[in-house]
């Protein structure tokens, strides 16, 4: 009992954290730890496979492109996904986790939108997968609301100086994507064409789509 | 006050680890998992999670009261890790004495010495079968009540000075440090949304007005700012705000 009480209540000093116990090398962390979840029956091994399977093969960054380039033909989608981003997406079938509660920031000549998460790594899981290392690191996450234009410029964005810059700090529930402006003569290209072109970082505001060849 | 978490505007930190090719071409696509075990962390974090003793505020926080030593050195997925550690203990999920015992086995790479056949799987196990509709549904913090907004689109005001949880001393919030007593304009009101300095406290959900809140550039940054046309928007529970008269 004294145990457990000091783990509650002691956040000062990590010997005295449960997560001390475990060993250093994170591999045999997890082995150590989902075997003993598997073995009391609190987990099943193949939920594990089906929610790895899920988010390494068909959720990701080629679902959100869709949305965007299906928003570059269809004004009256547009329309619809500016006014409520979540039901706009949930037409073409992404939704749920992560993705509870949409918004969609557009990018114009005179505002560029970028996405951060500066208490921890909120990100749009139903259009944009799981966030890239990068997105997760200590550097964006402090230096994006302060220097956002220093910061597109090591991504290889360099904007106008009259271009406002939007920073979006995600620090509740509400998801955000950018729509990024389509590119330059992309006016014969249908829709699964112009979705070849929408990078993931084009919507999270950190890119832009890619310029034809 | 705050945590080491409560990172935004923070000085000191480099360039962003933007991967490049050999062309030195920022690369758009990497795998959503570098290493097997980063997988395996994240997902037995949502099954555990899915067995329904905690909540998604409660997790956030428990990486945030990771000892600041272990926040700084831990990579990301070992956050996870950690702290779903201690929430599986905190809750009598598991028991320090089994973990020790099972990290001894991994140290010594036999595990296997305690597989079991049949293992009868406890009721609230997230199966297989539901992991699709489970994920579909989500889990929206967006809550049908009869609270009505006391600010107005367009609004000024001041956001609390100090972290605003009345119910613990450095407790949940998700007013970020950087943003605390400045001024911004109520850019859109979001509907009623569970108050996490209430639920990461096991405290109830108490939803409350959610808004989107303009500030300036040059409002939280002072001669730091880069741009003067700049602004950055929070998306901050009513409780946080205060009307601000000039």
């Amino acid at each position: 009992m004294s145990e457990k009480k000091n783990i509650i209540h002691n956040h000062t000093h990590s010997d005295d954290h449960a997560h001390s116990q475990l060993p250093s090398d994170p591999e045999l962390r997890v082995k150590a730890l989902e075997t003993l979840l598997i073995n009391k029956g609190l987990i099943d091994s193949r939920t594990l496979d089906e929610l790895i399977d899920t988010y390494e093969n068909r959720i990701g960054p080629q679902n959100g492109a869709k949305v965007v380039a299906k928003a570059w033909v269809d004004k009256e989608y547009k329309k619809r996904l500016l006014n409520d981003a979540t039901s706009a997406i949930r037409e073409l079938s992404y939704e749920g986790r992560q993705g509870e509660n949409m918004v969609v920031v557009e990018n114009t000549p005179k505002v560029h939108n970028v996405v951060v998460c500066t208490l921890c790594s909120c990100y749009p899981w139903p259009v944009l997968g799981l966030p890239p290392t990068w997105y997760k690191s200590d550097e964006y996450r402090s230096r994006t609301v302060r220097e956002p234009r220093k910061v597109l410029s090591e991504f290889g964005l360099s904007l106008d100086p009259k271009v406002q810059i939007k920073v979006w700090d995600s620090t509740a529930e509400l998801r955000y994507l950018v729509l990024p402006m389509r590119p330059d003569g992309t006016e014969n290209m249908d829709e699964s064409e112009l979705a070849e072109l929408v990078t993931r970082n084009s919507m999270i505001g950190t890119g832009l789509p890619e310029a034809l060849k | 006050m705050s945590r080491l978490h409560d990172m935004g505007g923070r000085f000191g930190d480099g360039p962003i680890p933007v991967p490049r090719n050999n062309k030195n071409e920022v690369i758009n696509f990497e795998p959503t998992f570098k290493h097997n075990w980063q997988a395996k962390a994240w997902a037995i974090t949502l099954a555990a999670g899915a067995l329904g003793e905690w909540n998604l505020d409660i997790s956030r926080h428990y990486r945030e009261c990771l000892p600041s030593k272990d926040y700084i050195n831990f990579s990301y997925y070992e956050k996870w890790l950690a702290a779903l550690t201690n929430l599986l203990i905190d809750k009598n999920l598991i028991y320090l004495d089994e973990l020790k015992e099972y990290v001894a086995a991994a140290k010594k790479g036999n595990l296997d010495k305690f597989s079991k056949q049949n293992v009868m799987l406890d009721d609230r196990a997230w199966l297989a079968e539901d992991v699709q509709k489970t994920l579909g549904w989500g889990g929206p913090s967006i809550r049908d009540t009869n609270v009505s907004p006391i600010f107005n689109i367009g609004d000024k005001i001041i956001t609390q000075s100090y972290g605003p949880n009345e119910n613990e001393n450095g407790g949940h919030t998700r007013l970020p440090k950087y943003a605390m007593g400045r001024v911004g304009t109520v850019y859109s009101y979001n509907k009623n949304h569970v108050f996490p300095d209430k639920n990461a406290h096991g405290l109830g959900e108490s939803p409350l007005p959610l808004y989107t809140v303009e500030f300036k550039s040059s409002e939280l940054w002072g001669i730091s700012s880069e741009h003067e046309n700049d602004s950055i928007f929070l998306d901050l529970w009513e409780p946080y705000l205060n009307h601000y008269k000039d």
